[in-house]
């Protein structure tokens, strides 16, 4: 395969750190960016990790201006720009009722004011290259949104409304754009549950068990390969069986 | 120096080979408009890509869509644009 340049947001999380994990798996020669807003030790420690493969780099997905100086540095470097993973968002959970004004638009921000300006941002390079793969992290709970997350749900369905959309756009630029919904997925959130609430959640998936963060960075990857160049517009559940 | 009748063939190549277009550069008209009925039939994703193949290989930034529109109507006005932009190039 090809040495590839690869901007993944969100990439101090847990599923952020997986996704990169993989792209270095997949190929000795690729180049992964990370994009942090905030702490970025986690990231930080994964560049450490790779020397001359990885950079850390401060971005805000909710700024125009930070994307464009952001993609305009990796275009500058590398010439080229193969891969971008929109992973970067946030949940703030309540019930509609309790839910403020500022819950509603930063997650709506995060995650989808996120998502379109990272695609709008890459697309120049991408046109012209003539070829991309943009992938973008959505959830289940824009396939069957759960009480208390409106606002999430919104946004990732959104997110999945934003990837169909803009795939017909570019298809034939040579460019695809999937969407990936994680289920139930070992980050931080999973491990702050209690040992009844874990035990319910597990009795919702068919599978008995959450899923790992390499197995969504797996599909990521797929996705992202010149082998699923007929792929686009596709939503791919990874939840073990959830819906 | 590049002559206008140079920039023009130029610029037709350009459409063609970026948009893949089953038109040869010499059936493109000068002034023939590049969207709509009586054009070439391009389309919204034809000027996105036209967009980013003029500032690749001429220099020439379209600021916005108002500007865009403009520039892209024909082949004429493209070059003009690119004229406009570039001081080295002769008018």
């Amino acid at each position: 395969m090809n040495p590839r340049i690869i901007l993944i947001t969100g990439a101090n999380g847990g599923l952020g750190q997986a996704i990169a994990r993989a792209f270095f798996r997949e190929s000795a020669d690729n180049s992964v960016w990370l994009g942090v807003r905030g702490h970025r030790e986690a990231a930080e420690k994964l560049a450490s990790e790779h020397p001359g493969r990885c950079e850390v780099a401060a971005l805000d997905v909710t700024q125009p201006t930070e994307w464009r100086d952001l993609v305009s540095r990796i275009v500058g470097q590398h010439q080229r720009l193969d891969v971008l993973v929109n992973n970067a968002g946030y949940h703030a959970d309540s019930l509609l009722a309790q839910m403020t004004p500022e819950d509603w638009r930063g997650v709506l921000a995060a995650n989808l004011d996120g998502t379109f300006h990272g695609c709008q941002s890459v697309l120049p390079a991408m046109v012209s290259q003539r070829h991309g793969r943009i992938v973008n992290i959505a959830s289940l709970s824009a396939l069957a949104a759960p009480p208390g997350q409106t606002n999430y749900a919104a946004a990732k369905a959104g997110v999945i409304a934003l990837t169909q959309s803009l795939a017909k756009e570019v298809a034939r630029i040579g460019i695809t754009v999937n969407a990936i919904c994680p289920g139930f997925i070992e980050t931080g959130i999973l491990h702050a549950l209690g040992a009844e609430a874990r035990k319910a959640l597990l009795a919702r998936i068919p599978m008995r068990r959450t899923g790992r963060p390499e197995e969504v960075a797996a599909a990521v990857c797929f996705l992202a390969c010149p082998d699923a160049g007929y792929i686009t517009g596709s939503t791919l559940k990874v939840d073990g069986g959830v819906l | 120096m590049e002559s206008k009748e140079e920039l023009r063939r130029r610029v037709k190549l350009m459409i063609v080979e970026n948009l893949m277009l089953q038109v040869t550069v010499d059936e493109i008209r000068d002034q023939q408009p590049l969207f709509g009925p009586g054009g070439l039939g391009l389309d919204s994703v034809d000027a996105l890509q036209l967009v980013v193949a003029l500032e690749k290989e001429f220099g020439l930034k379209l600021a916005d869509q108002g500007i865009a529109r403009q520039v892209l109507q024909s082949v004429e006005t493209m070059a003009d644009a690119i004229q406009n932009c570039s001081p080295a190039t002769p008018k």
